[in-house]
């Protein structure tokens, strides 16, 4: 028998419905791999075992009885620290929260429980979704999966890790301005940022309401939208929750992608004529030639101009330092050394922004989100790079300000609210994972997960996985 | 933005630290002064002729 912790949701859940394999034999797996190499990455803060296992049991004896409750039975998934779990503690990795029990679920982890998944425990995180992870928090710093020596980014960094480890089929990230996407990109796994209001936030600790995203990350973008399905849909308890249409996100992985046009959004990641940062050379070859196996499946690929990488990334800076001093202000006021170092400022900046600025800062948004949208038009999907290389080194300190440094390449869709995935598309001659982004209009994540399936079926790179 | 034109001395930031209601370190005082600064430098390209203008209508339409 193959090694269980291999398996992808979509395989897995087939082979529980022909009764080949048991979600109790696939929660050992995972549990068993957790115990002997999870200390070398420190995926996991909370390993819910016995939780797990009366979980997955419980899906058998469902199963068994011809009671199948979706592509989630069964089916062992984590979660990033900031999710509530009732009677499971909700850090958000930090000392404020070391803890916190909450009495109920988030309203994400009671469609993946009513969906018979199966939940593994709580995932490392930069604190409360921001800070960076520094030595004065009370768990220990999540590394990569593909070499130790580096960060696997953030904010979803537990994430990230676990999945590329093989210590959970899936995950639950959230993205702000590109926490799915950072980790999902330098851990080689898949992730969506869904379309802002997709999916409710309500039980996951905020960071900035007005961008804050909940998502999925899992190995294949096919298990991102079998994850989806289980957790779009409208909440009346989160403000930013859309009324939408259902889709089936896991039919889209199938659909062809032969005539769907791509605009290629070059100008954010090479710079040019001495303008603007680039890629490393290894990124752009990756990028490059998944320019071309696109085009080989049918899609009509083309450059288009899009406004500034710049406007997307201060719009987002500034909108989210606010909005996270406005939640976090009374603690960084009565006890700021229990924050670490670099959220505790990272929060309190927020507090010398002016009313005019947070609003010019809205606005800009605004005209971003109509001059992208402008820009896309004829055009299904946006491309452009996901990191502009290897992540950071994970005994150096990180910058406390990180802002003052490259823009984001995720912050544009946090902007304008699309849908965007993350697609790996190699690896460094370090063997450090390459990735692109594709964006779909809004609540179009069918498009996004049609070409990312399309594209990892015709690649070779969801077989390599990291040696632990 | 109009701000942004004269940025604060680190002296002129710690008098508005002072008043900000936080309890900050010295240290902390330099560390938000430098990203202060960055963040009224990026803030350049935000047009500032907006700031007082009205809101759009569309941007309160929920059918987007």
């Amino acid at each position: 028998m193959t090694d269980l912790t291999l398996l992808g949701i979509a395989e897995a859940g087939r082979l529980m419905a022909r009764g080949e394999i048991t979600s109790t034999a696939l929660t050992e797996a995972f549990l068993k791999r957790i115990a002997a190499v999870d200390h070398k990455i420190a995926s996991y803060i909370t390993v819910t075992g016995d939780m797990a296992l009366s979980a997955a049991r419980q899906a058998d004896m469902e199963m068994k009885g011809g009671v199948r409750r979706g592509p989630l039975h069964g089916i062992p998934i984590a979660l990033k620290d900031i999710y509530e779990t009732a009677g499971v503690k909700t850090t958000g990795h930090s000392h404020f929260k070391k803890d916190y029990v909450p009495a109920i679920d988030a309203e994400t982890v009671r469609r993946l429980k009513d969906a018979g998944a199966v939940i593994l425990g709580k995932l490392g995180t930069h604190e409360f979704a921001n800070g960076a992870m520094t030595p004065d928090q009370p768990f220990p710093i999540v590394l990569n999966p593909w070499n130790t020596k580096y960060q696997p980014g953030g904010s979803s960094s537990g994430s990230g890790a676990a999945i590329a480890a093989q210590l959970c089929m899936g995950a639950m990230g959230s993205d702000t301005g590109g926490s799915i996407r950072n980790p999902a990109g330098f851990c080689a796994t898949a992730g969506i940022k869904p379309t802002y209001g997709l999916v409710s936030r309500c039980g996951v600790f905020p960071l900035s309401f007005s961008m804050d995203t909940a998502g999925p990350m899992a190995w294949t973008t096919e298990d991102c939208a079998l994850m989806l399905d289980v957790l779009a849909g409208h909440d009346p308890l989160d403000q930013g929750s859309a009324k939408t249409a259902k889709v089936d996100y896991g039919a889209a992985a199938h659909r062809p992608i032969k005539g769907m046009r791509i605009a290629l959004a070059r100008s954010w990641y090479e710079g040019q004529n001495g303008e603007g940062n680039s890629v490393t050379p290894e990124m752009k070859k990756g990028i490059d030639e998944a320019v071309r196996v696109l085009k080989d499946l049918g899609a009509i690929v083309e450059d288009v101009v899009f406004p500034d990488l710049r406007d997307y990334h201060i719009a987002g800076r500034i909108i989210i330092t606010t909005e996270a001093h406005a939640i976090h202000r009374q603690d960084v006021i009565e006890s700021p050394e229990k924050f670490g170092y670099t959220t505790r400022r990272r929060f309190q900046l927020g507090a010398f922004i002016s009313a005019e600025q947070y609003l010019s800062a809205l606005r800009f948004r605004r005209q971003l989100t109509l001059d992208t949208r402008a820009a896309m038009r004829g055009y299904d999907l946006i491309m452009a790079a996901n990191q502009w290389g290897d992540p950071e080194i994970a005994e150096e300190p990180q910058a406390v300000f990180h802002f003052l440094g490259k823009p984001q390449l995720p912050m544009p869709f946090n902007i304008t609210g699309q849908p965007a995935a993350t697609i790996c598309c190699g690896f460094s001659s370090g063997g450090l994972p390459l990735a692109f982004q594709l964006a779909g209009r809004a609540f179009d994540e069918a498009s996004v997960i049609a070409v990312g399936s399309a594209f990892e079926r015709a690649t070779p790179w969801r077989s390599h996985r990291p040696k632990l | 933005m109009p701000p942004s034109k004269t940025p604060p001395t680190l002296e002129e930031f710690r008098v508005r630290a002072a008043q900000s209601g936080l309890t900050l370190t010295p240290e902390d005082v330099e560390h938000l002064h430098k990203g202060y600064v960055g963040l009224l430098t990026l803030m350049e390209r935000i047009p500032s002729h907006w700031a007082w203008a009205a809101e759009p209508p569309h941007v309160f339409r929920a059918d987007e």
